[in-house]
């Protein structure tokens, strides 16, 4: 009888509590136990995890295996129980469901891989299981522990797809969404770590519970958000970490300060600062434009980065039109991708920039071509020690190359050298924590230029220079460099000399100086290719009507050829 | 009477090939194919499809109706069907023979290659009025765009090739040791390493000699090698989007599975400035790991790929050498 009441007071209870959720917005669902650890399952667990995740994340899950010392971010030190992408509340354990998540997507913009392709089902579970069990703070079967899942809500809009079969572009989330989660973004000073443009350059100190340095995700790169699953441009995602926060990093939840509706507001606006590029299911990041054309421009070239001239979307021309009332005439930006040079010398294993964005204009009259080098850093250096830099390198004599051959891409080698523009900055009046100013940093440039036989052969050129900076600002964690050249040089050999129509190999490198790289210590690209694009010629506007034309005319003859043959056949000549 | 046959006939290939195309074809192209969901099968039940209703309904259709319908079915069959996708240059080919054939089938007899002609003939005279003015008109404005086309200026990225397993050179000098490739072994292969596989790495290295190597030879690659060719050593680590060529997949049958342990040595050993030409050693991230790693720490590395991915290596011959022996006995 008792035993019955307290089913029915139970049931009450729950009802009470699930009107509660329904009825406040944001509000989370009673506490709930966490997943205990499926004991049967910690054997097979145990095996793959010895032969899979011991290497980074350490014997006894203490993130601390071999690798971790090289890595940034740091594999995950599991005996604290903290884990950051989660369903639940801020401080809380993971569900179960979240864990397998992350290992079947992995992390992207980390070491850590999809393991979905690779494990099966059962296997990801089991690890995940065995995970559990290396906690030693807390513990999943602790009669102490609740977990409280976050609710989220649905995506209050429709979405395109966009052009592409395999991603989700997640195209076309309503203005007033985006203009609306600006001003929560502002209200709620997201910007105080992740910039004024939400490039993750807000603050420069930021540690983890563990008190080693963390950065701020930067939104206009999502492919490398840690929590996106694979499918970065969901919006769902974003609302799952201000809903929750991440554990062990200084990202608080908001569930309490910001509605539901404001936070797919919020992510609406995050969501479109990141640029629309196809994105290679395997590697997770952008694909490359491995062509870097340089757009023939009749009139002189702006040699000013504001110009209309140098913008374009950072979207791919072909997956978003560009909107009619858009000023840049640029063609499009070339995407570049970065690594740390960890194959000669002194290795760089924690690059802190991941990709270039470049492009071209060159102006025949002026004999002179143009190259717009754009990237993300979150903070550059103050010290003339450690200066930023950015290069642009090219065989030194084309000539000499035949058929694919190219110098080697770190620096060149003996045989096949290679020339160096390198453009070395320091930002004036600046320091990291500095206020974002709205028209950037004005920088201190010098052009070094640079010949290399070598990786440990690279000597400044004696020769007089050719190469000049003529606009550069850092913006918002956003660097932008225009280099200029003319074509061709006095001196010929060790100076690029650069025709028109033709493909040339060109690679790129770039310094962080916060992070201390120089000389070889830095990050780097593979050979790309540029081609000064010649003009359209004046021929397309005449021949296609004189073609059209033409044929008409020999239409009109097989017409009359015909009608004459059917005659021939009416009048009985053939048969 | 006719005319409705032939509308008939129309209606039912354009539905036939939607339902075919848009429903069955995703059922019959699984992603591991079957003896019967495949896509030839689907193909030929297609193609089964179009006789069929035709005998059936007695639809008997125009011959320039039957001569488009079998070449559409071939550049259907070339387009979608045929797999892997073949590039455009062999499928212009591939439909010259097929548009041959179908020509001949059109010819077989005066009587045919009249009917064919019929309907081409009463468009181009202006008994088919709207055919006429729809077709005169259409083409020389595709003859127009053509030619804007051909004379816009387009740029590919040139194509590449590259000679992904070189031949290995006779000897290489590593640490100012002399080795001579041929019949060189890994000195840390002490045992078979299938018998380890259910051993932990770390947790075992004090029990088992071979274990000690594995986890030895893990680590060095969790601290150097990851980056490019993965945690999973399927050649997607970190930094593997950023290069070109991409690393190798060890995971894949056609890199170590096929190698011999001494081809690993060479190519670790030297890395990419070590290739030839036709392997683009200038574009290559691998570096020459002797100037990071002892020559064991290689060797060891090497035994860890083989152990973690199963595969066993290339072994020198010992089939065609003991089977040489055997003949002469």
């Amino acid at each position: 009888m008792i035993n019955q009441m307290n089913k029915v007071w139970k049931r009450l209870l729950l009802l009470a509590v699930l009107t509660a959720a329904f009825a406040l917005p944001g509000a989370s669902w009673a506490a709930e136990k966490p997943d205990a650890v499926k004991k049967d399952l910690l054997e097979k667990g145990k095996k793959v995890y010895f032969k899979r995740c011991v290497w980074c994340h350490g014997v006894e899950g203490g993130g601390d295996g071999p690798s971790a010392d090289r890595l940034f971010t740091r594999p995950r030190n599991f005996n604290q129980g903290t884990f950051k992408i989660r369903a639940t509340d801020s401080g809380h354990l993971p569900l179960e469901s979240d864990l397998v998540q992350t290992v079947k997507n992995g992390l992207p913009g980390s070491a850590m891989p999809a393991w979905g392709e690779v494990l099966s089902e059962d296997e990801v579970v089991a690890v995940v299981n065995f995970v559990k069990t290396l906690l030693v703070d807390r513990s999943f079967d602790d009669a102490d522990e609740e977990v409280e899942v976050q609710q989220f809500g649905e995506m209050p809009w429709k979405t395109e797809k966009g052009p592409l079969k395999e991603q989700n572009l997640y195209l076309g989330g309503p203005r007033e969404a985006i203009d609306q989660g600006r001003e929560v973004f502002i209200k709620n000073k997201c910007f105080e770590c992740h910039g004024g443009m939400g490039r993750g350059d807000g603050n420069p100190t930021m540690k983890d519970d563990w008190g080693f340095p963390i950065l701020a995700a930067d939104w206009q790169q999502c492919w490398n958000f840690r929590g996106s699953r694979r499918d970065p441009y969901n919006p769902g995602n974003i609302v799952r970490a201000i809903s929750t926060g991440l554990n062990g990093t200084p990202m608080p939840n908001f569930r309490e300060q910001i509605t539901v509706e404001d936070r797919w507001k919020i992510a609406a606006f995050v969501n479109s600062l990141c640029p629309r590029k196809k994105i290679d299911k395997l590697t997770n990041k952008p694909i490359n434009d491995f062509l870097i054309s340089s757009m023939y421009t009749k009139e002189a070239v702006a040699k000013k980065i504001d110009d209309p001239m140098w913008q374009a979307p950072d979207d791919d021309p072909k997956l978003v039109k560009r909107a009619k009332d858009y000023p840049g005439t640029l063609n499009k930006k070339h995407y570049i991708g970065m690594a740390g040079q960890i194959t000669r010398g002194d290795r760089n294993f924690k690059p802190k920039v991941d990709n270039l964005w470049v492009s071209s204009r060159w102006n025949p009259d002026e004999k002179a071509v143009y190259y717009l080098v754009e990237y993300h850093n979150r903070f550059l250096p103050t010290t003339p020690e450690f200066p930023e830099g950015v290069a642009i390198q090219w065989p030194s004599k084309l000539q000499d190359l035949y058929g694919a051959e190219k110098p080697y891409f770190i620096y060149g080698d003996p045989k096949k050298p290679v020339d160096i523009w390198k453009a070395v900055l320091l930002p004036k009046d600046y320091n990291p924590t500095a206020p974002p100013k709205d028209d950037g940093f004005q920088l201190d440039v010098h052009v070094e230029e640079l010949n290399g036989a070598g990786f440990d052969k690279v000597e400044k050129k004696k020769t007089p220079p050719t190469v000049e900076i003529v606009d550069s600002v850092f913006k918002q964690g956003r660097v932008k460099v225009l280099f200029r050249r003319s074509l061709e040089t006095a001196n010929k050999d060790t100076d690029v000399q650069i025709p028109s129509e033709k493909f040339i190999p060109v690679s790129f490198m770039q310094w962080s100086g916060v992070n201390k790289e120089k000389n070889e210590h830095m990050a780097i690209s593979t050979w790309y290719y540029t081609i000064l694009e010649p003009t359209i010629p004046d021929s397309i506007y005449y021949m296609p009507p004189i073609m059209a034309v033409t044929f008409l005319v020999l239409e009109g003859w097989l017409v009359w050829m015909t009608k004459r043959t059917r005659r021939m056949y009416d009048e009985g000549k053939v048969n | 009477m006719n005319n409705n046959k032939s509308l008939t006939s129309v209606i039912l290939l354009l539905v036939g090939c939607g339902v075919f195309h848009y429903l069955l074809f995703p059922i019959f192209t699984p992603k591991e194919p079957g003896w019967f969901l495949n896509r030839y099968v689907y193909f030929l039940l297609l193609v089964v499809y179009i006789i069929a209703y035709n005998i059936i309904l007695n639809l008997k259709p125009p011959m320039f109706f039957k001569a488009t319908t079998v070449w559409g079915v071939g550049y259907y069959f070339y387009d979608a069907v045929l797999h892997p996708h073949i590039p455009w240059t062999l499928r212009i080919t591939y439909m010259m023979l097929w548009s041959i054939g179908t020509f001949l089938y059109i010819t077989q007899d005066p009587v045919t290659f009249k009917e064919f002609r019929k309907p081409i003939v009463k468009t181009i005279v202006g008994d088919y009025r709207m055919a006429r003015i729809v077709v005169f008109i259409a083409l020389p404005v595709l003859v127009g765009f053509a030619t804007y086309q051909s004379l816009l200026p387009k740029f590919e990225e040139p194509v590449e090739l590259r000679t992904v397993h070189p031949a290995p050179p006779a000897t290489t000098k590593v640490h100012g040791k002399s080795y001579t490739l041929e019949g060189l072994q890994n000195p840390f292969r002490i045992d078979e390493q299938d018998k380890y596989k259910d051993s932990f790495p770390f947790l075992d290295a004090d029990k088992q000699e071979y274990v000690k190597y594995i986890t030895e030879g893990g680590t060095i690659f969790f601290q150097n090698c990851h980056y490019c060719h993965g945690d999973q050593l399927n050649g997607l680590g970190m930094f593997a989007h950023v290069f070109n060529p991409t690393p190798a997949n060890f995971v894949d049958s056609g890199t170590i599975a096929m190698l011999r342990e001494s081809f690993l040595f060479w190519r670790v050993a030297k890395g990419g400035p070590g290739l030839p030409n036709e392997s683009t050693p200038w574009s290559s991230a691998m570096p020459p790991w002797e100037e990071h790693l002892k020559t064991e720490e290689i060797w060891k590395v090497i035994l860890f790929e083989y152990w973690y991915t199963g595969w066993h290596p290339r072994t020198f011959d010992e089939e065609s050498s003991s089977g040489s022996e055997k003949k002469k006995e």
